[in-house]
């Protein structure tokens, strides 16, 4: 094929990347905190999008603010979600927590969508995107909406990177991430910041879902299959590592858009599109179940 | 011992129950859906014998009794089989299958297994979809019929027949030393190995065990409903099978088909509240694992067990 073609894939699994990765981060930073893999984090990512859709398309509410809403409205829940179903398993009042915690977020995932399946109906919503129209640079074409999408998502990656770096709450996450009883001895409040390491980690799921919901439409389901590549980019990069779930985000996004062009029966290449991230998920957890910039040792 | 004896007054009712529950004027349409039912509960035993018993999380469940059901639609479309040696074939190919993904996941646990499981599976449901030259992908396969011009309370028993067996077969497992193993397996691995339990084996073993009577329900159900489509093999049927089994009490075989059947009656029972009733299901589920973890079965025979004393 030919290099601006290829350079225009290449864009394009670049800007599916940096969803993936906001997705990824989510629940990163989740797992990094709490040590609990969030099941339904798809399902947060779905609700940011109806979210946006409540905001933007029904209440009229300029983008980028409808943007802000959903993140903040699906903190609101991974804060609620944190307090009413995972606390337990630090407070000692459950047995098994580890099976508790992946047993109750797989049944969190199922009631969340079919409430909104529920509520919202299966029919597909289109809210305002961004921006509409598609951006030339040179002779390279990109949708105008996914380039936006992509751009606001960058910036909030990088907003985080910075709170998390140098802020106060940023660095009692990484405390508690690192070593959790330890951090309580130096009087970091290990409840409150796992309350708000879920509640960040969710609404960077409903800010991802609220920036892809206009381009790819908002549906109940639409978070089933991020929600998988998120895990796959979590653990390609390492669970609980930041710069991992980025580098990880980028290289899923560009092994799933090459391998579709690469491989010649292009119907057959399409439908097995997810397929590829899967693979790429069982031969790290075979090879190197640490992922790329995990510590050995350390797994879920 | 109250507890053993009263579990098994509850085996003896259920079966009684399902035994004359065709006879008592209950319909075509409730003795269709009890038979779905007992789908569904043939899947949430094994679920939960493989994730209650031996502590090995797994999403595959309804992904694997899906591949059961097309292997053996397609050994029968395709190369003229008999019904009973494709379900056969169905219920061998995925014990191979699940002593593989065993074997592969063998030192995976927790949420990295429950992951792996998770990809296993939708590989399947995608490789199912995409090759439609071969499954017709999502339009469907028609099946053919398991019993020729078999009644709806033909097709009951004989899937009554089918999962009595099965459990049977699981229940004798679980009560040898084999359980014994599983169990010990579940709560240290590490310490079950120092005592000489071949932990590697039973893994694997346990996993096959799960996901074959997973594929010969899911090709039961297929000779049964006469169509099969990717669509069982979803996350979302998966999430039913977790919801059947919690809710009836993971952690025991006879609670989870119980809990199985319940599920299936009451989603039919309540249809017109549609998209809702899996909503509850979710919620019920929920509220099941945070409070009452041995379920509904659980605590009845708990609470009977508590009373006879």
């Amino acid at each position: 094929m030919s290099s601006l073609a290829l350079v225009e894939q290449l864009a394009n699994g670049a800007v599916i990347g940096v969803f993936y990765a906001l997705a990824a981060l989510g629940l990163s930073i989740i797992f990094g905190v709490l040590r609990v893999v969030n099941f339904a984090h798809g399902e947060l990512y779905m609700l940011g999008g109806y979210a946006y859709y409540l905001l933007a398309a029904i209440s009229g509410v300029p983008p980028v603010f409808a943007i802000v809403g959903a993140g903040a409205a699906i903190f609101v829940l991974g804060v609620v979600i944190e307090r009413l179903l995972v606390e337990p398993v630090y407070s000692g009042k459950v047995d098994r927590p580890d099976e508790y915690a992946i047993m109750i977020t797989f049944a969190l995932a199922v009631f969340l969508q079919n409430l909104a399946l529920a509520l919202f109906g299966p029919w597909p919503q289109r809210p305002s995107p961004l921006f509409r129209g598609r951006v030339e640079i040179g002779e390279l074409i990109i949708s105008g909406d996914r380039l936006a999408a992509a751009g606001v998502g960058v910036v909030l990656i990088v907003a985080l990177l910075i709170f998390i770096r140098w802020s106060s709450p940023g660095k009692a996450i990484r405390a508690v991430a690192m070593d959790r009883e330890t951090a309580e001895v130096l009087g970091i409040h290990a409840e409150r910041t796992s309350r708000l390491a879920f509640g960040l980690g969710a609404a960077l799921a409903g800010a991802a879902g609220a920036l892809i919901g206009p381009v790819f439409t908002v549906t109940p389901t639409m978070g089933v299959i991020p929600v998988v590549k998120a895990y796959i980019v979590v653990v390609l990069g390492g669970l609980g590592s930041i710069p991992g779930a980025i580098v990880g985000a980028l290289i899923l996004g560009e092994v799933e858009t090459l391998a579709t062009v690469l491989i010649p029966d292009t119907s057959r290449a399409l439908a097995y599109k997810d397929a590829y991230g899967l693979v790429v998920l069982v031969l790290v957890l075979l090879l190197r179940p640490q992922g790329l910039f995990g510590m050995a040792g350390r797994r879920a | 011992m109250r507890r053993q004896s009263t579990e098994l007054a509850l085996g003896a009712v259920a079966l009684l129950v399902f035994l004359f529950f065709p006879l008592a004027g209950a319909g075509d349409y409730w003795i269709y859906t009890v038979t779905i039912g007992f789908y569904y509960a043939l899947l949430a035993a094994s679920w939960s014998l493989l994730v209650g018993y031996v502590g090995r999380i797994s999403f595959a469940q309804a992904a694997m009794a899906g591949l059961g059901a097309y292997v053996s639609v397609l050994s029968a479309r395709h190369l003229g089989w008999p019904v009973a040696a494709g379900i056969a074939a169905a219920v061998l190919v995925t014990g191979l299958l699940g002593l593989f993904v065993g074997w592969l996941s063998l030192r995976m646990h927790g949420a990295y297994l429950g992951l792996t499981t998770i990809a296993f599976g939708e590989i399947l449901r995608i490789a199912v979809t995409a090759e439609h030259w071969l499954t017709r992908g999502s339009l469907g396969l028609e099946a053919p019929e398991l019993i020729a011009g078999g009644s709806r309370t033909a097709y009951y028993y004989a899937f009554l027949c089918v999962l009595i067996l099965s459990l049977a077969a699981m229940w004798m497992l679980l009560r040898s030393r084999i359980g014994l193993f599983f169990q010990a397996i579940r709560e240290d691995e590490d310490g079950a190995a120092s005592v000489g339990v071949d932990v590697t084996f039973w893994k694997v073993v346990a996993f096959a065990i799960s996901t074959a009577f997973a594929g010969l329900a899911g090709a039961l159900y297929a000779h049964f409903v006469g169509l099969i489509a990717p669509s069982m093999m979803s996350l979302q049927e998966m999430g039913f099978v977790l919801a059947m089994a919690v809710v009836g009490g993971f952690a025991n075989i006879l609670h989870a088909a119980l809990g199985g059947v319940l599920l299936q009656v009451v989603l039919e029972s309540l249809r017109e509240f549609g998209e809702w009733r899996l909503a509850l299901f979710g919620l019920v589920a929920m509220l099941m694992l945070r409070f009452a973890p041995d379920g509904l079965f659980g605590r009845l025979v708990g609470a009977i067990a508590k009373e006879r004393q």
